[in-house]
């Protein structure tokens, strides 16, 4: 050090009680609070940010204009959401106001106010930020850069990214909030990078599987509201059926069909025999889990005096089942239930014929009197990797954040892992082991209108009692909206999960209608 | 270009300490960001972005602070002292007293750099860096808070100058040594350098005493492109480019860079002979882009019969003063220490 030590490194206007010993000290007295050990990384995306800028000449004051500035003198941050905003424009940071938590981030953050601080103020209030929010804003930042190079290929600054947001995930809490959804993301990108061809999320055990799904139907209202509200299409569209047909796409534990059964049992005019197909995965160990299910199912009808028959149908995938196997009877009305089923077939095999295209007319030849479709709501399925990155990180976020409400374990534990699989298979899988591809419902609307089926409205009676349904939990923040006689389930206005109904459209004129629109009572 | 880009990234690295490259590498591109193609300036983004800090009476190594609000332009003057012993005088400054009968104390005017356009007296970087100018001469400063371009175009800045120095030479409370005057020295840094120059320029040609210039790589220039441009354009965090935006900015509309506020010693530039001009201490960095007018600027001062001392840090590139973490600030220090000091 020269001669003149006593004005060096801790020189700053104001005392230098509220800095912590890792924050460089002359930075500091420049007005920048950078840890001493981020110097580099500082630097680094310093740098990215040049390039990105020479990129964007154009439209970068432009940008600058319009982009919230978050404190400037956290320098990582501001470069970060910088970079983000140029990066990725369609999700300015303004939109992160929609992020879970969002109350308490931004009314600290980027507030001018700051200015007219006293400099010890700033600082101290600058040093209890540095905390776990402005943390997970960095985060989220950071998830959204390293995604981007993940898209362009550049896979060695993506491991050092991902240390990166490894070392940032310490400081956060990841019991809650952006530090959990956070952690799984960073393992999602790790996972994609290291282990790309063999990227197994989860296992193929089918009864792990049905575990976890059962405990996420039990810790969140999603799957209830999807069996509740197909039910109540099911059960008004077999009005005056004496021989009503379930094809259930996906069985399970059969979840959605006591409350089918019973309000059957209960119908003006007594029940009609019921028949349930139900499409399930082989079981490994010997087990027919179907007919189990279906023995249960029977027992519970016999219960309550409904005459009911059970299938099972054995299929690894939806589309290698064929009409036949269903063996529906001329007479009976039809209702084909799909919760959470129909993206699996989106994949499209170049060399194959359209899996899609195959069940949807299939679909078709049954005539059946309603198709109950239940989707997620949201955009997994774009082709560009970070689109899908981003997407899911608002969507899975949110659904994280309803989760917070559940207090049972371990449901909720064991929700959460059935969630990850999800997000992980949306964003470490590809081809044809990618099958998590969910698209929202304008998108299915489209496509099952120009496949040859009509959108039935799913009433207000349905809206009504789906609203009555999230009565019964105590977390607020659930809702119900309804589009166009769609109905969908969100959590603070962001919908999650979108329930519709279908009929198909026949293709002769001569052929007799039976019922159309609207189907309230 | 992206190629040479990265080059030249690797090597501004090379020469500054890493926070000093992360500072001035993060104005560059936070100023990119404010700078508008169509010569306009983004102003409330820029202070918004910008540092600031209050002025403190608590001495922070010796050295306080306080804010003067000048009438004519309504903008805040920061006035730097040497705090007194007595600590129950913390924070009184009595308005009628010289600060000594016996020593004599050099006030220094500062103006602050930032290309006519950028920064303020309470700007964290430079209340710190004239803090420690305080603290180390063991001078008043007064830093300046000019009117800056686009808003303001020249020759406000040179007004505020001139304002600014005809305020400091007529304070009782500025006056030291046996004389009763204040020992008055102009300095600056990029523009406040330039506005400096052309400050004492004024003050020659009136009764106002200045007794010395000292210009921290002060921002010149010309219609020419100079080798040094050419050689050093995007290499160390400044490009012509740039230059050329604040030129156009501050200078009258329509004017090139051989105005004689840029170029004072160029085609129409105003010869100095004759006239009582200050001696002057100037520094260049050997990685300015603009050294090569900075050094014309010399040979001006010489050949118009002036005196000038060049201090020439070769591998200082701008802004190298602002954390004092290299060879560079304190061979800077000590020459603008003996400057002041002694007493010629």
């Amino acid at each position: 050090m020269g001669p003149f030590d006593g004005g060096s490194s801790s020189s700053s206007s104001g005392s230098c009680a509220g800095k912590s010993p890792e924050i460089d000290g002359l930075l500091a007295g420049a007005g920048y609070k950078v840890r001493s050990s981020e110097l580099s990384q500082v630097a680094q995306r310093l740098e990215r940010l040049e390039n990105v800028m020479v990129n964007a000449s154009n439209e970068i004051s432009q940008v600058a204009s319009d982009v919230v500035h978050y404190n400037p003198s956290d320098l990582a941050n501001w470069v970060d959401s910088m970079l983000a905003e140029l990066t990725h424009p369609q999700y300015p940071p303004s939109d992160l106001q929609n992020f879970p938590h969002h109350d308490s981030w931004t009314d600290q953050i980027g507030n001018q106010q700051n200015q007219n601080l006293n400099h010890n103020q700033q600082l101290t209030m600058v040093s209890t930020m540095m905390d776990e929010e402005d943390s997970g804003i960095r985060l989220v930042h950071m998830l959204m850069s390293c995604a981007e190079l993940m898209q362009r290929g550049d896979f060695s600054l993506v491991a050092s990214m991902i240390q990166e947001m490894q070392v940032l995930l310490i400081r956060v809490n990841t019991r809650c909030g952006i530090g959990k959804v956070a952690g799984y993301f960073i393992d999602a990108l790790s996972r994609r990078l290291f282990s790309p061809s063999s990227a197994v999320c989860g296992s193929d055990s089918a009864l792990e599987n049905e575990i976890l799904y059962h405990n996420f139907y039990e810790a969140c209202p999603y799957l209830k509201f999807a069996h509740f509200t197909a039910n109540q299409a099911i059960l008004e569209a077999f009005n005056g059926y004496d021989f009503v047909h379930v094809i259930d796409f996906n069985l399970m534990h059969g979840l959605q069909w006591p409350a089918l059964i019973q309000a059957l049992a209960l119908r003006p005019g007594g029940p009609p025999l019921l028949r349930l197909t139900g499409i399930g995965p082989p079981s490994p160990d010997g087990r027919d889990t179907l007919r189990e299910i279906g023995l249960r199912l029977a027992e519970l009808a016999r219960s309550v005096n409904v005459r009911f028959v059970f299938r099972g149908v054995v299929a690894s995938r939806l589309e290698d089942v064929k009409p036949w196997m269903l063996q529906v009877h001329s007479k009976e009305a039809v209702a084909i239930n799909s919760i959470m089923q129909l993206h699996k077939l989106l994949y499209m095999d170049p060399g194959r014929a359209s899996a899609m295209d195959t069940v949807l007319s299939w679909i078709r030849s049954l005539n059946p009197r309603i198709i109950t479709v239940v989707e997620q709501e949201a955009d997994h399925n774009q082709p560009e990797f970070l689109d899908r990155f981003t997407e899911a990180l608002y969507y899975y976020s949110t659904m994280f954040d309803s989760l917070e409400a559940c207090g049972l374990q371990p449901e909720k534990s064991l929700a959460e892992i059935y969630i990850q699989r999800e997000i992980c298979n949306v964003l470490c899988c590809e081809g044809s082991s990618r099958v998590e591809r969910h698209e929202p419902l304008i998108k299915w609307r489209t496509r099952l209108s120009e496949s040859g089926f009509k959108p039935v409205h799913l009433g207000s009676n349905a809206f009504k009692q789906a609203s009555m349904l999230l009565t019964l939990f105590s977390a607020e923040g659930y809702c119900v909206e309804e589009k166009e006689g769609c109905l969908t389930l969100g959590w603070h206005s962001r919908p999650l999960i979108a329930a519709s109904a279908w009929q198909a459209v026949p293709d002769e004129p001569t052929r007799k209608r039976d019922r159309e629109g609207d189907l309230s009572i | 270009m992206a190629g040479s880009d990265e080059v030249n990234r690797n090597e501004s690295k090379m020469v500054v300490p890493l926070n000093t490259w992360v500072l001035i590498s993060n104005f560059k591109l936070a100023y990119n960001l404010l700078r508008r193609p169509d010569g306009t300036f983004n102003r409330e983004l820029a202070e918004f972005l910008e540092r600031k800090v209050p002025a403190n009476t608590i001495p922070v190594n010796g050295v306080f602070s306080f804010d003067i609000i000048d009438k004519t332009t309504g903008l805040l003057n920061r006035i730097y002292m040497l705090a007194p012993e007595d600590e129950a005088q913390f924070g009184i400054v009595d308005l009628e007293k010289p600060l000594s009968t016996t020593d004599i104390v050099p006030v220094i005017i500062f103006f602050h750099g930032g290309s006519f356009t950028h920064s303020s007296a309470n700007s964290a970087i430079y209340d710190t860096f004239c803090r420690r100018l305080a603290g180390t001469c063991r001078a008043v400063v007064v830093s300046v808070n000019y009117r800056r371009s686009p808003e303001h175009r020249y020759p406000c800045a040179y007004d505020d100058g001139w304002n600014a120095l005809k305020w400091v030479s007529t304070r009782r409370w500025l006056q030291s040594g046996k004389d009763g005057k204040v020992y008055v020295y102009l300095s600056g840094d990029s523009s406040g350098g330039n506005i400096a120059h052309h400050v004492a320029v004024r003050a020659s040609k009136s009764d106002t005493e200045v007794l010395g210039n000292i210009l921290l790589h002060p921002m010149f220039g010309g219609q020419e492109r100079t080798e040094s441009e050419r050689r050093l354009d995007g290499k160390y965090f400044v490009t012509i480019q740039d230059r050329d935006w604040y030129w156009r900015a501050f200078l009258p509309e329509g004017e090139n860079r051989d105005h004689p506020a840029c170029n004072p010693f160029g085609p129409r530039g105003e010869s100095l002979e004759g006239i009582k001009f200050p001696r002057s201490l100037v520094i260049v960095a050997g990685l300015d882009l603009m050294q090569d007018w900075q050094l014309s600027y010399v040979e001006g001062l010489r050949n118009s019969g002036k005196q000038v001392k060049l201090l020439f840090l070769k591998q200082a590139t701008i802004g190298f003063y602002f954390l004092p973490n290299s060879e560079h600030f304190y061979s800077l220090m000590e020459e603008i220490d003996e400057f002041v000091n002694s007493n010629c």
